[in-house]
Order: structure tokens, then C-alpha cells, then sequence
């Protein structure tokens, strides 16, 4: 899908030129071992340098920048991928073809330049009001999960069953580990950024391959990545004996999360036929979760399943009324019992296959998406291609899928509701 | 079949519009995998009054009925709909807002095929008293679901206080008091008025063969039979220039005050090129004034008085729209009385620059650009364009055209103290801990 090339030790660039877009898409991905703290720390830098900078001093002259670029969108954001944390720049600009008479790719490269080189620093370090700020930013962000009733009920199922592991590890860490950041750490994290994290970097869009190189060549000087950072020591979760959490809050509808757990990971030779046992339990709208919970029993608006390939777990999600958490949690283990038992229908099989296929293919339509996919499958393969993973899928059986069903074991309920439910447990 | 080119976008559309009233759009995107088709009729949740085909009466019907008879839609009596699109790589979906319903695919492979499965399943009703009742349950659970979204609530809350009269106000599913009443027949007869091809779009965008799939269209249609076209006649309730409510506060289980300022708009009985010059206009002044590089929010954002959540827009369609400019926040007075002055501030001195509006309109056209590289967003947009009148893709010489006095005149509208509203949800009281 890429051209990739090494512009330092453990600096890559990954070129794909196409006619599809018109505009270009650039990102830049800093990599390194997830830890809490360091999460919070990188979030905090994040929204630091995204507020200022060296050249664009105060918030509005650097938006005020942006938008004469045509409204380029430029923005850091953070996020992890199985246990290293990723703290990226993106930028998506208008291509020149598109514009009478300007040129603005050049002036946007220029501008990541500066974002990622010069920060807005007085005597070495960032402006307190700016840190304080930005971290109470952060905690806000943290804090408002609580809001959103799905995104806290995964998150506590995680917290629930794995502890202090990447599992449950948020891309921004914890209120206390935010509170906890100096500038100190905050620059240091920048140099790490500069000097030792592994670096990929994605250009997307009309683009001629060589002109990319040397503009990456002669707008940044890139240092190779001589010293590693240090792996976190592995903590073992604490066992738990507990299966099942009910917790209350002032809601009106049930949130059922039910996590299960399964040898089966991304790095699996048999992560393709996993994919495929993921949809036909719940991934879709043809799955048995799906066509049970809501369409047979009326019991949900939301039913579904999603298979979380790094950590080797699989969710089921649902919301019900508050009173029916049993039935539902019988319902969706007959599910699974009837997959391991091998009652899997040759339209259930195809059904997933084309729904797959058809998934995979239509990411190629977003510039971003065709990004996201391929940092992803390079770690697999770095010659990955659709049409190869595609061919994965079509000659699994439903013997394979009975195999992988078999493997799927469940491993703890969360409940999240309101008072009513409560009393009738 | 018509074909445009539009020079500087590098887009070519093709339409017609068939014997029995359907418009057909088609716009094949270069190197796209996958094609994206919406089919959708001009029929929402503010359509709750109107004379049935074939009668002379009005008739109001129960609300959130345009909602749950998208839902029906996808039941047959061979079984659901979702079973065949699967069948086929399909993702479908549809959505219904304010006023308009949608139906719609996206696939890499069998594109004639779905496309067909699209127009049967939208063209052929059937509804029973059975699968009535049964949905009552799934959407219940739908509604129940935004009852505990705060920012959901918020956003109707906000609409509630501006409308006194208008259907804009009622959730767009309903209640589940409301919903319990729809019946089969109900279905029928909205169906029958609001689904006959005069009233409905056809969008098909992506990887296609225009010819190819116009032909398949004709073809499809010329072969199935409908009644003559008729006008439909509607009926929405005089509306008052003032809001409704000034001020309302709700209390939920969330972290922080959320807050939401609403500016009721004056001038919605529009529609073709004023709609859209004016609704660029108002964009550009809400942008202007409280946008991201504003000094109002540069001094909010470091006064610590909004987060991420910030937000400033203006929507309208014919009939109704509002401007709303809120946040997450704690301090959700200070936020509120920092937008009634900056407007004032502005009434009385226009401290703007020509630079600041060429700056803004640059902003808008980058952003217009970065959307025509989603599918779905042309198709969506288009349909919405084409209901009332407008051309998606006059949206760039139209701004290229923008003048100051334009948008200043937009800012007018956002002066009168009468049309403002504020909504609030407060986190409840920690007395028992």
C-alpha cells in the first residue's frame, strides 16, 4: 500500500500517492511503552502544543495561521495500541491543484516544523499558566467519560478485569497522574518525542514520491533513535474471583458490557478466522446477537459484539431495560453455546464474509482510514495489501469458526443502571 | 440525462428526473472502491399534520411515526432486510431528522444489485399489527438511550425553550407514551403520502458507471407502477418571533454544567439561492465573532470558562433554525452573559475587517474541499441541498461571492434579546455524601 523509506534510525516515512483525494493527509506517529503516567504526561504535551508555539506565540495567531492555509486541520491527538502508547500530529490540507495560483503544501510542512520543533518556551521551560491550564483541560477530558454512560461502563469493566495493565490504561492516564506532571517532565517528554521514540510518518494524497522525501529531508533533521526507552515492568493483574459487578447510577436504561477472554490475538495465525467468529456472534447486523436480543426478542436497540485483537478480549454490548439483565445474559451465552457447538449456517458464513470484505475495502475510500489500517497491519506484514488479507478469510470453514468459538471463554459482567433495577436483583 | 461539469472542483453529475417525478443524481468519484447510494424522501418529524393522499381532511398523527416507520421498513414478510444487504457486502442504514427520512448503502461489489434490493425494500410496504407491536419494544430502548445522553437533552432542551408552536421541538422518535399509539394503519397512510417518487431523491456516488446504473434505474422504475403525482399539502402552526422559554434549568447525573445559549433565527421562510446566501452568511458571522480564532474565545478558552466541548453553529431549514453557542463548563453564567455582550458589542461597534472575512472564507472553502473527499457527505448534503432548492456545489463561487454587508446584515438577526434562550443541566446536589 506504502512506499517506506528510513530517513534515520528508526525514523520511517511511508509514501502513498493517489489521485483519490483532494487534499493530502500527513501524519506523524511518536511510539513508546504505555505507562500511566507517562499516558497523562503526553496528553498534557499534546494539548501544549497544540496552543502555541515559538513563531505563533498566542492561540489565535496560530489559528489565525491555520485558517489563511485554507483551514488546514492540524491537530496532536494520543491514543494506544496494545501496550504502547501513540502520540501523533495529523494535518490534512487543500492540494494545490485545487487552488488558483497558491502554494500552500510548502507553507504547511514549514508549519509542522515549527509545531514539532519549536515550542513556545520562556528560560527552557513551558509557560506555567499554559501547563496549568492544559492539565486541567485534560482532567476535564478525563472526567467527562462519566457523562458518556457506554464509555464509562467499558471503562470500568476494564479497571474490573484488567487492572493497572494497557488493557485499562487510558490514552490520557488518571486524574491523579495529570495533577501529578511538572514541566520538567513535560519537556523531557518533548525531547524524548525528538530524539528517542519511534517515529512513522504517512503522506497520503497527489503527491510525487521523490519531492516528498526531500521536502521531509530538508524540513526536518531527524536524529536516529540510538537509545530505547525501557519496557514497563509487567505487573500481573490481581486475580479476582468476582464474575459480576451491578453498579447504580441515575439513568433510565441498562448498560451490559460482558467481556470474555480468548488466547487469540492479533499476532495469532488464526487472528483472520477469529475476525470471522467475532461476526457471525455479534459483529453485524445479520449476527445471532443481533437477530436474537433485538430483532427476536425486542429486548435492545443496541446488540452487538467487537473483538479486541491486541488484548485478546471480545465485549458484548448491550442496552436494556434495567429489569431483563438476566434474561439478556442467558440469551447471549446461548449464542456463544450454539457457535461452539458447532450450529453455524452457511449464510451466517458468507454473510460475514462479504460484510468483511466489504468493510476492509471501503476503508480504502478515507485517507486517514487507508493510514490507521496499514500502522496497524505492518506490524504483520509490511508488503500488506486488502486483496491478500481478503483471500484470509474466504476459505475458512465453519469447523474453524466451531474451533475459535471454543476457545472464547467469559470472564466477568458489568452492569451499569438505574435504582430500579437494583431492587429487583 | 443532464450532465454538469464543474471546472473547479473536477466533478462531473449527471440527473434526470423520470416519468413518475423521481430525481436521480449520479456522480462517479475517480479512484474510489466503494459506491454510496442514498434514497431518500422529503418527509421528517415535523410532518405530523397534512391531508392524506386520496382525502380532504388534515389528519395529525402520533409523533415520532416518521421514525418508527423508517424502522418498519426494513421488515418483510420474507424476513429482514439487513439479511439480503448482508448477503451481498452491504453495510445499509438509515436515519430520519427534522425533515427528511433516508435509506441507504455503501458496498464494494454487486453494486446493481443492492441498488435494486434499495428501491424494492423502500417502494414495497408492509406493515402488520405484529411487527408493529414489536418494535415498540426496540424503540423504546432507542429512546431510553437518548433519555441518558446529557448532550442529547441538552440539545432538544435548548430547541424546546426557542419553539412554542413548531413540530420541531417534539423528539424526533417520540415518546414511548406517543409511539405506543402508531399502528399499521397509521404507517399506511403516512407511507402512501410521503413515499410516492415525486417527494424523494435518488443519490448514487462513488465507483460508478453513470450510463450503466441510470439505464438500471429506468429500468427498475419504468417496470414498477404508481399513483399520479399530487402536491402534498402540509401544515405547521404560526410561530411567534420571541422564544418560548427564556431560561430553563435540568438537573442530571453528570460531572459538569453543561450550557447551551440559542439564538432563535427570524428569517426562515427561504429557500433556492437566498437560503443559501444566507446561510453562508450567518456560518461566517458565527464563525467570525465566536469561532476558534476569535478574541471572544481566546479570552473564555484562557478564563479557563469552556473545554473541549465548545461549540458554535447555526443550522436552519425552511421554517425553522436556530444559532447555538455553548459548552461543558463550570462557570455556565459568566459563559452566557459573555455571549449577550459580545453580541451587543458588535451591534453597536462592527469591529471587523476585510481580512478577517476573507480569512474566514478561506477557512470555510478549505473545509468544503476536505469534505468532498466523503461519500457520504455529498450525498447526504446534496439530497439536503436539493430539497430546498440549493446546489451543493455553488457552495465555493457563492462564498468566493460573500460580501461584508451580507454578513453583516446575517448579524442582525442575533441582536434581539427576545429571540435568546438559555438551557442549563446541573449536576445534582452532593448533599448526602
Amino acid at each position: 500500500m506504502f512506499q517506506q523509506f528510513e530517513l534515520a534510525s528508526g525514523v520511517k516515512l511511508f509514501v502513498r500517492p493517489t489521485e483519490q483525494f483532494k487534499t493530502i493527509n500527513i501524519s506523524f506517529k511518536w511510539k513508546q511503552p504505555l505507562t500511566v503516567e507517562k499516558a497523562s504526561i503526553r496528553a498534557v504535551l499534546a494539548n501544549i502544543l497544540q496552543f502555541s508555539n515559538e513563531v505563533y506565540p498566542t492561540n489565535a495567531a496560530f489559528r489565525k495561521r491555520l485558517d489563511d492555509l485554507y483551514g488546514t486541520a492540524l491537530y496532536f491527538d494520543t491514543t494506544k495500541k496494545g501496550s504502547h502508547h501513540i502520540f501523533s500530529l495529523n494535518a490534512e490540507t487543500v492540494n494545490d491543484a485545487y487552488l488558483s495560483n497558491e502554494k500552500i503544501v510548502d507553507e504547511v510542512f514549514s508549519l509542522l516544523h515549527t509545531v514539532i520543533f519549536k515550542p513556545n518556551l520562556e528560560n527552557g521551560k513551558f509557560g506555567e499558566s499554559i501547563v496549568k491550564r492544559e492539565k486541567e483541560q485534560v482532567i476535564e477530558r478525563i472526567q467527562s467519560m462519566y457523562d458518556d454512560k457506554t464509555r464509562y461502563a467499558q471503562q470500568r469493566l476494564l479497571e474490573n478485569i484488567r487492572p493497572n495493565n494497557p488493557a485499562s490504561i487510558t490514552s490520557n492516564g488518571t486524574v491523579e497522574t495529570v495533577k501529578a506532571i511538572t514541566n520538567e517532565q513535560l519537556i523531557e517528554m518533548h525531547h524524548d518525542l525528538l530524539t528517542k521514540d519511534d517515529l512513522s510518518i504517512y503522506v497520503v494524497g497527489d503527491v510525487n514520491i521523490q519531492e516528498i522525501k526531500e521536502k521531509m529531508q530538508s524540513h526536518f533533521s531527524f536524529v536516529d533513535r540510538t537509545e530505547k526507552i525501557e519496557k514497563p515492568v509487567d505487573i500481573p493483574s490481581e486475580t479476582t474471583d468476582k464474575k459480576f459487578l451491578h453498579e447504580i447510577q441515575d439513568m433510565k436504561q441498562g448498560k451490559l458490557h460482558i467481556a470474555y477472554q480468548t488466547p487469540i490475538t492479533f499476532f495469532s495465525e488464526e487472528f483472520p478466522v477469529m475476525q470471522l467468529t467475532n461476526g457471525i456472534l455479534g459483529g453485524f447486523s445479520h449476527s445471532k446477537i443481533f437477530m436474537n436480543v433485538r430483532e427476536k426478542e425486542s429486548m435492545a436497540y443496541y446488540a452487538s459484539s467487537s473483538y479486541s485483537s491486541l488484548y485478546g478480549l471480545i465485549f458484548v454490548l448491550a442496552g436494556i431495560d434495567s429489569n431483563l439483565q438476566k434474561k439478556a445474559v442467558a440469551l447471549i451465552d446461548e449464542q456463544l453455546k450454539v457457535m461452539q457447538a458447532g450450529d453455524i449456517s452457511d449464510l451466517e458464513l458468507n454473510q460475514t464474509k462479504s460484510m468483511l470484505t466489504n468493510q476492509l475495502k471501503e476503508a480504502l475510500d478515507s485517507a486517514r482510514a487507508q493510514i490507521e489500517i496499514y500502522d496497524q497491519y505492518k506490524e504483520l506484514n509490511a508488503s500488506f495489501t486488502v486483496e491478500d488479507w481478503v483471500g484470509k478469510w474466504m476459505n475458512v470453514t465453519k469447523e474453524q469458526i466451531q474451533q475459535m468459538a471454543l476457545t472464547i471463554e467469559k470472564e466477568f459482567v458489568y452492569f451499569l443502571s438505574g435504582k430500579e433495577g437494583a431492587a429487583n436483583e | 440525462m443532464n450532465k454538469t461539469y464543474f471546472q473547479q472542483l473536477e466533478e462531473t453529475l449527471y440527473n434526470e428526473t423520470l416519468p413518475n417525478g423521481l430525481d436521480v443524481y449520479i456522480l462517479p468519484k475517480r479512484g474510489f472502491s466503494k459506491t454510496f447510494v442514498t434514497f431518500t424522501t422529503k418527509y421528517g418529524s415535523i410532518d405530523r399534520e397534512f391531508i392524506p393522499l386520496g382525502k380532504d381532511e388534515p389528519v395529525i398523527v402520533p409523533d415520532g411515526i416518521a421514525h418508527f416507520l423508517e424502522h418498519k421498513m426494513f421488515e418483510k414478510e420474507e424476513g429482514d432486510v439487513f439479511q439480503k444487504f448482508s448477503e451481498k457486502g452491504a453495510s445499509a442504514n438509515a436515519f430520519t431528522s427534522f425533515t427528511r427520512t433516508a435509506y441507504l448503502f455503501s458496498s464494494t461489489d454487486h453494486v446493481l444489485d443492492n441498488t435494486k434490493t434499495l428501491l424494492d425494500f423502500v417502494q414495497q410496504p408492509y406493515f402488520t399489527e405484529q411487527t408493529v407491536e414489536k418494535e415498540k419494544g426496540i424503540i423504546g430502548q432507542e429512546i431510553t438511550m437518548y433519555d441518558d445522553q446529557p448532550d442529547w437533552r441538552l440539545y432538544f432542551g435548548t430547541i424546546e425553550n426557542m419553539y412554542k408552536e413548531h413540530p420541531v421541538k417534539i423528539d424526533i422518535a417520540g415518546t414511548i407514551d406517543t409511539i405506543s399509539h402508531i399502528t399499521a394503519e397509521h404507517l399506511y397512510e403516512c407511507y402512501n403520502t410521503f413515499y410516492h417518487p415525486s417527494n424523494m431523491v435518488l443519490f448514487v456516488v462513488g465507483a460508478v458507471d453513470p450510463e450503466e446504473m441510470m439505464d438500471f434505474i429506468k429500468a427498475d422504475q419504468a417496470a414498477k407502477t404508481f399513483e399520479e403525482p399530487q402536491e402534498i399539502k402540509r401544515f405547521y402552526p404560526e410561530e411567534q418571533k420571541a422564544v418560548d422559554k427564556k431560561e430553563r434549568t435540568l438537573q442530571m447525573d453528570v460531572q459538569k454544567p453543561k450550557v447551551l445559549f440559542g439564538i432563535k433565527a427570524s428569517n426562515t421562510d427561504i429557500s433556492g439561492d437566498e437560503m443559501l446566501n444566507y446561510e453562508l452568511a450567518m456560518q461566517v458571522a458565527i464563525e467570525m465573532i465566536f469561532g476558534r480564532s476569535s478574541a471572544f474565545y481566546q479570552e473564555i478558552y484562557e478564563n479557563g470558562w469552556i473545554d473541549e466541548s465548545y461549540s458554535a453553529d447555526f443550522s436552519m431549514e425552511q421554517g425553522y433554525g436556530f444559532t447555538m453557542i455553548g459548552s461543558d463548563t463550570v462557570n455556565p453564567t459568566e459563559l452566557t452573559e459573555k455571549i449577550k455582550e459580545t453580541i451587543k458589542n458588535y451591534a453597536s461597534n462592527w469591529n471587523v475587517e476585510d481580512e478577517d472575512l476573507q480569512r474566514i472564507v478561506r477557512k470555510k472553502i478549505g473545509f468544503f474541499l476536505r469534505a468532498l473527499n466523503s461519500i457520504e457527505y455529498i450525498a447526504n448534503q446534496f439530497t439536503r441541498y436539493s430539497f430546498n432548492d440549493m446546489n451543493l456545489f455553488d457552495v465555493v463561487p457563492a462564498l468566493e461571492k460573500l460580501t461584508m454587508d451580507q454578513v453583516k446584515a446575517a448579524f442582525q438577526s442575533l441582536i434581539d434579546d427576545n429571540a435568546h434562550t438559555v438551557f442549563t443541566i446541573l449536576p445534582y446536589e452532593k448533599s448526602n455524601e
